[in-house]
Order: C-alpha cells, then sequence, then structure tokens
C-alpha cells in the first residue's frame, strides 16, 4: 500500500502540514499536449490534511497558473457564510514518496500565510489517516 | 464568486427536468449550450470533455434533484 509518513516539530500547532505537488491532471494534460501546449510544471504546496472539509482545496489562482479552466462548479457551505459557488479543477497531487492521487479540487480563497491546499475526506475516502498526535507525526497510506 | 461557466450552468437549469427524468444520479457533460453526454462516472465525463473539446471550460455535474453543498468546518476557507 502507497504511504507516506510526515513528522513536524509540533503537530499539535501546526496541524498535519504536508509538502505536495500539484499538477494537471492526465486528461488535460494529454489535451494540452494534443493542442501542443507545454504542460506546466508541478508547483509546490503546503497542504492540510483536514477531516473537516468534504473536498480538496486549492487556493485561488494556483488553477490559473497551472494553465487549467473549471471543468465544475461546487456550492460550499463553511461557518460564516452558506452555497458559496466555486470553479472545480481536475488536479493530481504528488504526495512524498510519489504517492499520487488525481481527482478534482475546488478553488477558494484560503486564509493564513501558509497553506496553499486543503486534502479533504474526497480523498481521505481513499485513504486510511494515522494520527500519532504524542509523536508529532502523522501517516497517510492509500 | 465569478465562475466561468455562467452559460454552462444556465444550460444545465434549462434541460434539469429532462435530465433527472432519464439521468438522475449520472454524470451530465455541458460544453456552452450543448449537452454533450451522460456518464455514469463523474471521471469519465471530464475525460471525455477533455478528448472533445481540449483545454477549455466545461461543466461536469451531477443529475440530482437537491444540491447539498459541500460542509466545510474549519475556517481556512476565505469565504
Amino acid at each position: 500500500m502507497p504511504s507516506f509518513t510526515v513528522q513536524l516539530p509540533n503537530l499539535l500547532n501546526s496541524g498535519p502540514l504536508v509538502t505536495v505537488q500539484v499538477a494537471v491532471g492526465s486528461t488535460a494534460e494529454a489535451a494540452m499536449q494534443a493542442a501542443g501546449v507545454p504542460t506546466p510544471s508541478p508547483l509546490p504546496a503546503t497542504a492540510m490534511i483536514d477531516t473537516g472539509a468534504s473536498a480538496s482545496v486549492i487556493r485561488q489562482g494556483v488553477a490559473a497558473q497551472l494553465g487549467l479552466y473549471p471543468i465544475g462548479v461546487s456550492y460550499i457551505t463553511t461557518p460564516s457564510s452558506t452555497n458559496v459557488p466555486c470553479n472545480e479543477y481536475l488536479m493530481r497531487f504528488v504526495f512524498p514518496n510519489q504517492v499520487v492521487y488525481e481527482g478534482t479540487a475546488i478553488e477558494t480563497p484560503l486564509q493564513g500565510q501558509n497553506i496553499d491546499c486543503l486534502i479533504g475526506r474526497d480523498i481521505l475516502a481513499h485513504a486510511v489517516l494515522v494520527y500519532i498526535g504524542y509523536g508529532n507525526q502523522f501517516t497517510l497510506s492509500f | 464568486m465569478p465562475t466561468m461557466l455562467a452559460t454552462e450552468l444556465k444550460t444545465y437549469e434549462q434541460h434539469r427536468n429532462a435530465l433527472l427524468g432519464t439521468a438522475e444520479g449520472k454524470f451530465v457533460l455541458i460544453h456552452g449550450t450543448e449537452v454533450a453526454g451522460v456518464y455514469d462516472t463523474k471521471m469519465d465525463a471530464i475525460a471525455e470533455g477533455y478528448r472533445r473539446f481540449g483545454n477549455v471550460p466545461f461543466l461536469v455535474k451531477q443529475v440530482i434533484k437537491v444540491e447539498v453543498p459541500l460542509q466545510f468546518v474549519s475556517n481556512h476557507l476565505g469565504v
């Protein structure tokens, strides 16, 4: 089972953060190649594993940097807003150890200085998350 | 929040009742004013969208009676 483990200095304070690469999805990449458009390089991103998010999220602007256009619209509800429409994109998340997940992510502004994406329950639905709080580490297996 | 898919969303609304009668639970692919097809899975519809239309905006939407918003309980999202 492909997996990776992250050891952090203070998991309690930072939350489960992991550096990932975000890239265009494979079928989008094929469409770009068919059109003679160079595939944009994957972008490094700081992701938070967020069991409180029912879907995965990328920071506003990431999709444009990757040359992607929306392929769907999802409506979201947060503690401060209801039924906000957000664009949805086909993305590829490359985790440590070359663990790859491909699926859709919605794009919203993200608060906080250092989070570029949220790994939500749509991805966790395919995974096992082991959170070892006293050891300041977590493992995600697919 | 603005979306590039306003035309496609309007097209979906225009065809929603008919789609509910024939394809409830499936995923419809819409480009502009064209309903391009209905697929069993979201990823199939997305793949067909890229194959037919290329890297351009298109809409893949599940055909459902009641739209349930995605829930976010933390305050990370700036909306």
